[in-house]
């Protein structure tokens, strides 16, 4: 290595170990943060009702979990950020499901009643 | 060219120059997975998902600027999959997001309606009870007529037999199996003759009574003699006098169509023909009153 060389690679060290230590803090709290995504996503049902997006969330948190422990924060909280927008996509599309069969129901519901209320109409005629 | 460079220098030499041709290049990198959630993303706004879920929506804006802004600057081609990757996921989220907000709002609309029809339901149903009550208040009111009708009817057939009943027993009427019979005996018709004494005038007026209050009945008026006499004078003689009651009877408004009569002679008597008192008997009249509505049957 030539003198020329040495100080920009020093320097490049010393960012590289700085990045490194400043890093930590932001990927365990994004880890953590992915974690709770992916607990809510299971508790709205999305192991039922979102099955691929929830696998996929959970897969994301435990290599974001692995990197981490590996100190490997730019890709931990890579991992960790993926993770949170799969969960909360595994959760939404539960909650859109409930929402959509509780509407179809009674939407059901109605189409049943008018059906009765017309058939109760015309008897009486 | 190749050749003039020593194999030492080759390679960070060649790698910078494919880094400075790629680095200059025009044209803008993108990715599959970047043309995909750009995709999603106008279908997203084509379909108001910023309306219904305007933060989920701002999210995937700012990820889609992200992965679009990491690709103009010609980022690393995994890094801009990643954003891209990222992006569509936010677009999806919203998109499900806005999908949640119209199920709750048809669902909310649906309670309405569900609301409505179920008042109507209630309403008809009221309204075919309201029905069925004034129906069954008519039947209740017709039964209760047609039982009063009934039992009017039933009083007035009870009064009119009683009536009947005491008018022929004024008559001294006997039952038979053909009916009631009122005999008009010798003395109500002068000897010898077809012409009624006015005693004979009375009872055929009581007679006359009957027919006129029971008009479903009908009278067959049969004379007898006794055996005195030729067969002939005998038989027309029977035969005028029961003429003469129906005469009688036409003259007090009975229709003639309604009493027919035979003259049967000196058949049938009702005793001997030895002493002047049987044979009296056996000269008569005798008036067979039909039952309400029913033909006399013939003497046997």
């Amino acid at each position: 290595m030539s003198p020329r060389l040495t100080l920009p690679a020093l320097f490049a060290s010393a960012l590289l170990l700085s990045a490194c230590a400043s890093q930590k803090a932001p990927a365990t709290a994004d880890v953590a943060v992915s974690q709770a995504a992916v607990e809510n996503a299971a508790q709205a049902g999305a192991a039922e009702l979102a099955p691929a997006e929830l696998t996929s969330a959970r897969e994301k948190f435990a290599r974001a979990n692995q990197a981490l422990k590996e100190r490997d924060y730019k890709l931990a909280s890579e991992l960790a950020t993926q993770a949170q927008a799969e969960a909360k996509l595994a959760q939404s599309k539960a909650t859109s499901a409930k929402a959509t069969s509780a509407a179809d129901a009674v939407q059901e519901n109605v189409r049943v009643l008018r059906e009765e209320l017309d058939r109760a109409n015309s008897a009486n005629k | 060219m190749k050749k003039t460079f020593t194999q030492k220098t080759v390679t960070p030499l060649m790698l910078s120059l494919v880094l400075a041709v790629s680095a200059c290049s025009s044209t803008p990198v993108t990715t599959s997975t970047l043309d995909q959630a750009r995709s999603d993303y106008t279908a997203a706004q084509n379909g108001a998902v910023a309306q219904h879920a305007p933060n989920e929506f701002k999210a995937a804006t700012e990820a889609l600027n992200a992965a679009n802004t990491a690709a103009a600057n010609r980022e690393d081609l995994s890094k801009v999959d990643q954003l891209a990757s990222l992006a569509k996921t936010k677009i999806a989220t919203a998109q499900e997001v806005a999908r949640t907000r119209l199920a709750e709002s048809s669902l909310s609309s649906s309670k309405q309606e569900q609301e409505r029809v179920r008042l109507q339901a209630r309403t008809a149903e009221a309204e075919a009870a309201r029905r069925n009550a004034e129906q069954a208040q008519r039947d209740a009111e017709a039964a209760k007529a047609r039982a009063e009708q009934a039992t009017a009817a039933t009083r007035d057939a009870q009064a009119q037999t009683q009536a009947l009943a005491a008018q022929l027993a004024e008559l001294q009427a006997k039952q038979t199996e053909r009916g009631m019979v009122v005999t008009l005996g010798d003395v109500l018709f002068n000897t010898d003759q077809a012409v009624l004494t006015s005693g004979g005038m009375s009872t055929v007026q009581k007679l006359a009574n009957i027919l006129r209050e029971n008009p479903d009945r009908t009278v067959l008026v049969e004379g007898f003699t006794d055996s005195t006499g030729s067969t002939a004078h005998n038989l027309e003689l029977s035969q005028r006098r029961a003429e003469a009651v129906r005469a009688a009877l036409a003259q007090m408004g009975v229709e003639r169509n309604r009493v027919e009569t035979r003259g049967y002679g000196e058949a049938y008597p009702v005793a001997g023909n030895n002493t002047a008192g049987d044979r009296q008997l056996n000269r008569r009249v005798e008036i067979v009153l039909s039952e309400a509505g029913k033909p006399i049957q013939a003497r046997r």
